[in-house]
């Protein structure tokens, strides 16, 4: 099962299975034969986790590269940003720093670094290493995953404890990326010769836990930092990492409680899980990923027209695909396109439009209106004369998006629209997608603080590329002048209300003209037992995302974690 | 000896050839590593990143004839590069994560199927007609048909979950360290059991149907009943006569096999979340990890040509014939 986020996990799978018949016969396993959780119980304040998946564990501290590539403990626990973008929340966290300063015309931005704070080996952290941080991230492009050097001039001490940032151009949103900027000692990667092929084996950390302790194929723990900047954390003396090659083999650990704390998709969790074991064991998916698209093609004809893509979407009966693909978990998307990581932000006028309800009927007269009339099979013709066949690029092995796929097209017959679903292996479906090489797929789209990076995504002329060229994003090569404008203007205000303001702007532009089809919003799996360990935060206590697969945000979570007491 | 030098010259050639093939397969994939990399970290890398990160790849550096002429150089200093899915880490340092085990698990597996299977190969086509013979060949294929992941999952689940006479997942405890010590040892054999029986369970019905055809076509010729007319004994005849000749083909086959073992088990690998090259291979495809792959394949190629080799070697003392022939 490939629900965990990021969806490169599910890339750790071998496609030759179906991971729907695997999770049954999980599910039915555990049914028939009881799922018996007596092992001996590990030592006290010991955390192991499941998180990363692998058939081995190779040696990687190297929190410079794109994430995603390092072992999980290096941007959630060794290293630190200065702040961090709490998700449930929607606030910032002062981290390294003690917060951020604006100047007044927004071009230049402050950060006072803590006072107090050490690096693992006793050296002070001060306004150096951030210096040197960014520099690294100058020199080597790999670095800057996020482009900050794109709308930089530069980074420099104002003195110990104050590092100003000088933007090239007004760019708010470029704040996240350099607060969130995991920050290296300048005493230690001064002097390795090569960065980029570093892998850190002694990492040396601001974070809570940065001792490597045990470093081996199948299974790796780390210490905590002696030197850690909060007074008495964190509370728990080791990490563990076991290597569990797919999602099967983490959940029968987490069943078992060989793992407290799982960021894999668990099926039927109520049951394998909950049910064991009601007092301890407990799960959280909120529903905060990014939110799954069918993105249709402008570039290729009649996506083009607005109303081809609305009548698709009322095809779609979106209450049976979170169902069916979804196993219940999460719900359908609204008009807006955005999920709950940007509530806040939600405008309930743009959120409800009829392109999102189920309605055969409408659907079927908006395609009669725009000239689509029917032909052989039922199947309808274009304007032109071309019958509405397409297929649906979808990634094999990722089976919620294949069932989604099958709902979508069957949806689609009933309005006269032969979709097929082709499956193809990861690379040669982004490839498509970045090409622009497709007509219908079903995919992820844009994360971030705020939905800025979301519409850029989806609708800004800023992104589209032409047919043929990579596209980072914004791959059903749509754009909208008036939103650009919105854009561009959200880019210059750091003021909340103002903000919110043109974000409704942005809003009301996606639901008159659904540039592309929204699905559902992913959930963040996250389950965990509270048998040894104790203080994860929950839909009771929502105090940080629960999942591990946050990323730096995960650091909110780590520092509260306790042994449990008994 | 001449004979031995000329096929390993042959084999020397052949391992020439499948360098370069080696070289150029990963290649005529559809995509690129770097759009593979860039799905895995969905988007969120700046297209400039990924650019340096290409060039880093040394995707960018010349042509096609250039990058080849530097993988030749490195193959044969031994450099294998950098892995591309494990980014930083050296080729040889990934594979060496599977690398013993795989040996260890699917060799002893191998080899415990292809002696038992064979064996049994021989007392069934011995005893023809007889309730083994009627019994198991069927039996083992039935086996063998079986899918294998599900066959592994349900002794996982039998005898690891429910019973919980073997442990779940792994080649040794995590509590354990790694090392020539007795409590390891004893410990990773008990965690190889599992894996290794159903491997045998699901491959021994091949070896067992081979021999015992081989075997069968063998009683029937005149040496046999010549030996018998002679009045040895039946395990003498059994043994140094018929299976000495039936055995051929199935030395043949058991060299291929031999050599495959380096690819690994996958499926095993997954249910027994033991770690080995079978993962590393899907991963390295996968994210089309070119130096990942051109290691393995290196590895799994050059293997297939040593046991060969080695097979050839065995056929010669088998069977003098072929010496001469060449």
């Amino acid at each position: 099962m490939s629900l965990d986020h990021p969806r490169a996990r599910a890339a750790s799978l071998p496609a030759t299975l179906s991971r729907g018949a695997r999770a049954g016969l999980f599910v039915f396993g555990c049914a028939l034969l009881g799922c018996n959780a007596d092992r001996p119980a590990p030592a006290p304040g010991v955390l192991s986790i499941s998180v990363q998946q692998t058939s081995a564990w190779v040696k990687n501290f190297n929190p410079l590269l794109p994430e995603g590539s390092a072992r999980w403990p290096t941007r959630s626990g060794i290293y630190e940003p200065m702040m961090i973008f709490n998700g449930v929340t929607a606030r910032w966290v002062p981290w390294l720093s003690l917060g951020a300063t604006w100047s007044p015309g927004l071009q230049i931005v402050r950060f006072e670094l803590r006072p107090g704070v050490t690096w693992s080996d006793g050296a002070p952290f001060t306004s150096a290493d951030v210096v040197f941080t960014f520099d690294l991230l100058k020199r080597y492009r790999v670095f800057d995953g996020n482009d900050v050097w794109g709308f930089l001039d530069d980074v420099r001490a104002v003195d110990e404890h104050t590092v100003q940032v000088r933007f090239s151009r007004v760019f708010v949103p470029g704040f996240e990326s350099v607060a969130q900027q995991p920050i290296v000692p300048k005493h230690i990667w001064a002097d390795i010769a090569d960065p980029m092929t570093f892998i850190n084996p002694t990492p040396v950390g601001t974070g809570p836990f940065t001792e490597v302790r045990v470093f081996r194929n199948q299974v790796y723990e780390l210490g905590r930092n002696p030197h850690y900047w909060q007074p008495g954390k964190p509370a728990l003396s080791t990490l563990r990492f076991l290597a569990f090659p797919s999602n099967d083999q983490a959940n029968l650990a987490l069943i078992e409680g060989e793992v407290d704390w799982a960021g894999n998709f668990v099926p039927a969790i109520d049951r394998t899980f909950v049910e064991r074991n009601p007092a301890d064991n407990h799960y959280w998916f909120p529903l905060l990923g990014s939110t799954v698209f069918l993105y249709a093609n402008t570039a290729h004809a009649p996506f083009g027209a607005a109303d081809v893509r609305k009548a698709m979407s009322m095809a779609i009966d979106r209450q049976k695909l979170v169902e069916v693909a979804m196993y219940g978990y999460t719900r359908p998307a609204d008009a807006t396109g955005l999920s709950d990581a940007f509530a806040s932000w939600r405008d309930p006028e743009s959120a409800d439009r009829d392109w999102m309800r189920y309605d055969v009927a409408a659907a079927n007269a908006l395609l009669d209106k725009g000239g689509y009339a029917r032909g052989e099979g039922g199947i309808r013709k274009s304007p032109a004369g071309l019958p509405l066949r397409f297929d649906i690029h979808v990634v094999s092995g990722w089976s919620d998006w294949v069932r989604a796929g099958q709902v979508i097209a069957r949806n689609l017959a009933e309005i006269g629209v032969d979709a097929r679903l082709r499956l193809y292996d990861m690379s040669a479906w982004i490839d498509h997608l970045q090409r622009g090489n497709f007509d219908l797929a079903i995919a992820w789209s844009g994360e971030g603080s705020t939905p800025y990076r979301f519409y850029r995504w989806t609708m800004s002329t800023d992104t589209v590329a032409p047919l043929g060229t990579l596209a980072p994003s914004n791959w059903h090569r749509f754009g909208d002048p008036p939103t650009d404008e919105l854009l561009h203007a959200f880019e210059r205000t750091d003021d909340l209300e103002e903000q919110h303001r043109l974000m409704r702007g942005v809003e009301k532009r996606f639901a008159d003209l659904a540039p592309a089809i929204p699905l559902f919003p992913s959930p963040m799996w996250g389950a965990y037992s509270t048998r040894r360990v104790d203080g994860f935060p929950s839909a009771k206590t929502p105090y940080a995302k629960l999942t591990p697969n946050a990323g730096t945000e995960s650091l909110l979570v780590l520092v509260e974690l306790r042994p449990k007491e008994k | 000896m001449r004979y031995a030098l000329r096929r390993l010259g042959f084999y020397l050639l052949a391992a020439l050839a499948s360098i370069s093939l080696n070289f150029l397969i990963p290649r005529l994939m559809p995509g690129d590593p770097a759009s593979a990399m860039f799905a895995r970290f969905q988007g969120k890398m700046a297209p400039e990143a990924m650019q340096a990160l290409r060039a880093s790849f040394g995707l960018d550096q010349g042509s096609l004839g250039a990058q080849f002429l530097s993988y030749l150089k490195h193959v044969l200093t031994g450099d294998l590069g950098r892995s591309i899915a494990y980014y930083p880490a050296p080729v040889t340092e990934v594979i060496g994560t599977g690398l013993v085990w795989t040996l260890v698990l699917t060799g002893v597996a191998l080899l415990m199927s292809f002696a038992l299977g064979t064996l049994l190969g021989v007392v069934v086509a011995w005893r023809r007609s007889g309730w083994m013979d009627s019994v198991l060949p069927p039996l083992l294929a039935f086996l063998g048909a079986f899918p294998y992941f599900w066959l592994a999952m349900l002794t996982l689940y039998l005898f690891g979950f429910k019973l919980g006479w073997f442990p779940l997942r792994h080649a040794y405890s995590y509590d354990v360290e790694p090392g020539f010590t007795a409590v390891f040892l004893l410990d990773a054999a008990r965690h190889a059991v599992l894996p290794a029986a159903t491997i045998v369970i699901a491959t021994i019905g091949g070896w067992v149907l081979g021999m015992r055809n081989n075997m069968i076509s063998v009683l029937g010729t005149d040496y046999i009943t010549m030996a018998r007319a002679k009045g040895l004994t039946p395990a003498r005849v059994m043994l140094r006569y018929a299976a000495r000749n039936a055995l051929l083909p199935s030395v043949t086959s058991f060299g291929m096999a031999l050599g495959f073992v380096l690819s690994g088990s996958l499926l095993s690998e997954i249910v027994f979340s033991y770690p080995g090259m079978g993962y590393l291979l899907v991963q390295a495809v996968r994210s089309q990890d070119y130096p990942l792959m051109q290691g393995l394949f290196l590895i799994i190629t050059l293997s297939v040509l040593a046991a060969n080799w080695l097979v050839d070697l065995v056929y010669a003392w088998l069977d003098p014939r072929t010496q001469s022939d060449g």
